[in-house]
């Protein structure tokens, strides 16, 4: 997945489009009222769509894809009683915790790590072949061997979470450290800088944009490995519920958990877009990762 | 009278895949103090290579640099550098990019906002000391550099070519700035450029250097007290003898050009 | 020397159980009793040719759908309008998220396997094809039309050349993605593949089985992309191949 990108975003004109009057309708930007307008009926549409095909007399059973109706249902539904031994709330705040502990752990061991590996050459000379080699491994495969040693249970789950995320923390941060201009850093020894002044004053700093990015891949690669994970060893979470929903065949329930999953997701990706926006208002935006 | 830099039997030579490129042959060149030197040649001479020596940035194959007669030691405040990508610290304020080199120090906060605050007022930055550098124009970027070297008080100034990248009539504007500050400040300057123009209208002295792999060709000295000293750029090119030093310059040049 | 470590920790027995941690040897004998006799149905190849066969199809399907509607996507920004909310919508559901849908519409066959690796490789495909068009200079584009193109001719020879190499970055994004999520979903269903041979691994408590498959998925994981790469040299000489990007 790459959350992050989002190239369907009405600030891409392609090429030679824009309020071009002499091209035709479809080569055209549309503006913004246009463009809303048209999104709005698309929506409108997909709904009816959906609506209609799901309808007694329509083409579509209810156990491939539930009605409208249903879907808000099943959302009441959980809202309202507790649904395999806990509450939504409970659920929801059980994936967060998973994800969440997994995410910081590993920011807290690869982002150090990330730094000390781009700056220091003999630290990534040690650390770097362990990397390469952890990484065309998916974090999934790790769960099976997460289970033999950690059983069933939180650990396992945070295990395979702390390994999905601690790749993109230590090798974003590693780039983020590498790809500084190095005229930086001969402007701040002319100046009288120390080679750690360098790395607090300038490196770190100058690298803020990037190493943020690199912590919102790896949040985004943690989620999904928690909901891969959730559906193999757990006792509650979204992953718990959708996997659960579907064996007793609650379509309902089942989309209400992969609306909610995908929702959090998006939280979490607007989230730290805002975060890099605060913590460097000097970064360039335009920056697609 | 001890020079305040000397460049002693420098020369550099990189090693690359196929073999050793040899980019310095060696070169002397004393700088005296309050002087102004400016170091031109052909592209590809290694007068870069040279400052980059002579700021303690990179080492010599073989020579030393020395200030005050005994050896400079690596890089620092004491030969402070102004580069043609005006390298400055994208994260930091234009207040707090001048404040930099005092803050590494460890001056203490008066004396800091003092001399950030001199610096300001010097190069015509003070409204702009909250600005981050990516909001500025090109021009007071450069300044803000220039600003940035001044403010630890070097003893020398080294430039890189410092206006290769502005357009010309920014690069006019801040060659009359830095003509009006060595009047005022004299500061002891090693500056490099392509523009022989540049180069009689700043400097004391003109050092020639040979294609590459370099070396100092000849000196040549340009009169403290010529009638076109603190005139416009555009009006000292007028000039007679000034404009018979940019020949001569030139001459001396071109004909590195077409060597070989 | 990460192996020299590894196989002293696994010399003393009362270190690290070998349940844990079988030691360098155990794993590569298992390696070769696995490549010989079946194991849950099949030999290692048989296992390895079943996921990559669950993978490459969905894959194709990703690029078959995600390459062109990208270009369009790019070149004719009304259809953006259109398509980007439900886009924006799925987005954020991670294609895990899609299994125990997929297993009930699909069954427990490879068309649910194919699925998930479509899901995952799709969006990599077409954000980064509509990326790559979009971001070709316009005046390009406008030098074109000046000299008398029409709009087909100028997306086939002047747009789409300039976009390739970043769409086949795009493409190892994707294809690394889709395998990502074969071994994810092969975990939870199915009979076959490398996914299910590890599972099966922790359900016998054959830790070296598990260390076995994991190296095969990321030895195949490194290949593929390496094949990658190797072709979009062959096929876009004149631009330097980037490095591995970090996604």
């Amino acid at each position: 997945m790459t959350p992050g990108t989002s190239a369907t975003s009405p600030r891409w004109t392609g090429p030679a489009t824009g309020a071009d009057l002499t091209l035709s309708f479809w080569r055209r930007e549309p503006g913004r009222a246009r463009w809303l307008a048209i999104a709005a009926a698309s929506l409108a549409a997909a709904g009816a769509i959906w609506w209609s095909a799901t309808r007694p007399e329509g083409l579509v059973s209810p156990l491939f894809l539930p009605p409208p109706l249903e879907v808000w249902e099943a959302f009441v539904r959980l809202l309202s009683r507790p649904y395999l031994g806990s509450t939504l709330g409970q659920h929801i705040a059980a994936s967060l915790r998973i994800v969440i502990g997994g995410w910081l752990l590993a920011g807290l061991v690869g982002l150090p790590l990330g730094i000390a590996m781009g700056w220091w050459k003999r630290v990534r000379w040690i650390s770097f072949p362990i990397f390469q080699i952890l990484r065309p491994v998916p974090p999934l495969a790790w769960i099976p061997l997460a289970i033999l040693w950690l059983g069933i249970g939180d650990p396992a789950r945070i295990f395979v979470v702390f390994i999905a995320a601690v790749v993109p923390w230590v090798m974003n941060s590693m780039q983020a450290v590498d790809s500084i201009d190095g005229i930086l850093v001969r402007a701040a020894l002319t100046l009288g800088a120390s080679d750690r002044q360098i790395l607090t004053r300038v490196v770190c700093r100058t690298a803020l944009p990037t190493l943020v990015a690199g912590a919102r891949i790896a949040l985004g690669n943690a989620w999904t490995t928690l909901v891969a994970a959730e559906l193999l060893a757990a006792t509650a979470g979204l992953g718990y519920i959708a996997l659960n929903a579907s064996r007793t065949l609650e379509m309902g329930i089942l989309l209400v958990a992969m609306a909610i999953i995908g929702v959090l997701g998006a939280l979490f990706s607007i989230g730290m877009h805002l975060v890099t926006r605060w913590v460097a208002p000097w970064a360039r935006s335009g920056v697609a990762t | 009278m001890t020079p305040k830099m000397e460049i002693r039997a420098v020369s550099k030579t990189f090693h690359a895949r196929g073999g050793e490129v040899a980019a310095l042959q060696p070169c002397d060149l004393a700088i005296g103090k309050g002087e102004f030197v400016t170091v031109v040649g052909p592209s590809g001479c290694g007068k870069s290579t040279l400052m980059m020596i002579a700021a303690g940035l990179e080492a010599p194959s073989s020579g030393e640099i020395l200030v005050d007669g005994k050896p400079a030691g690596p890089a620092g405040p004491r030969r402070t550098v102004v580069f043609q990508r005006f390298a400055l610290f994208p994260s930091e304020t234009v207040a707090d990019n001048i404040a930099f080199g005092p803050r590494v120090a460890g001056l203490e906060r008066v004396e800091t906002e003092r001399r950030v605050a001199e610096q300001l007022e010097l190069m015509g930055l003070s409204r702009f000391r909250g600005a981050y550098p990516h909001e500025l124009s090109g021009g007071m970027q450069q300044r803000v550099a220039i600003a940035r070297a001044l403010a630890v008080r070097p003893e020398i100034l080294l430039m890189d070519e410092p206006f290769g990248a502005l357009d010309a009539q920014t690069r006019t504007v801040l060659q009359e700035e830095v003509s009006r500050l060595q009047r005022e400040l004299h500061y002891t300057v090693l500056f490099i450029t392509h523009s022989v123009e540049e180069a009689v209208y700043l400097s004391d002295r003109v050092v020639v250097m040979s294609k590459g792999p370099g070396r100092i060709k000849c000196e040549i000295a340009v009169p403290r007290d010529a009638s076109w000293r603190g005139l416009e750029i555009e009006e000292a090119g007028t000039r007679a003898s000034f404009m018979q030093l940019k020949r001569e310059i030139w001459e001396l040049i071109r004909a590195e050009i077409v060597r070989h | 020397m990460l192996l020299l470590l590894w196989w002293l920790a696994t010399a003393i027995p009362e270190l690290v159980p070998p349940r844990v941690l079988p030691s360098p040897f155990d794993v590569v004998r298992r390696f070769v009793a696995l490549a010989g006799e079946p194991f849950s149905g099949a030999t290692l190849l048989g296992h390895a040719v079943v996921s990559l066969q669950r993978w490459g199809i969905g894959v194709l399907a990703a690029m078959a759908l995600g390459l062109p509607l990208g270009i369009a996507l790019a070149w004719l920004p009304p259809l953006r309008a259109v398509v980007t909310p439900g886009f924006e919508l799925m987005r954020y559901i991670p294609p895990f998220a899609w299994v125990p849908i997929a297993v009930l519409w699909f069954g427990a066959t490879t068309t649910t396997q194919a699925a998930i690796v479509f899901i995952a490789a799709f969006p990599a495909c077409i954000i980064n094809t509509q990326l790559a068009v979009a971001q070709v200079d316009p005046i390009l584009a406008r030098a074109a039309r000046t000299l008398g193109a029409g709009p087909a001719r100028t997306l086939a020879k002047v747009i789409l050349p300039v976009a390739a190499p970043t769409i086949f970055t795009g493409l190892r994004i994707a294809f690394s993605n889709g395998w990502m999520a074969l071994v994810g979903a092969e975990l939870v269903v199915g009979k076959q593949g490398l996914g299910f041979l590890i599972s099966q691994g922790q359900i016998n408590d054959s830790a070296a089985t598990i260390l076995v498959g994991m190296t095969t998925i990321g030895v195949l994981g490194t290949l593929i992309d390496a094949v990658l790469q190797r072709t979009q040299r062959l096929v876009l000489p004149w631009r330097p191949v980037a490095a591995r990007p970090t996604e």
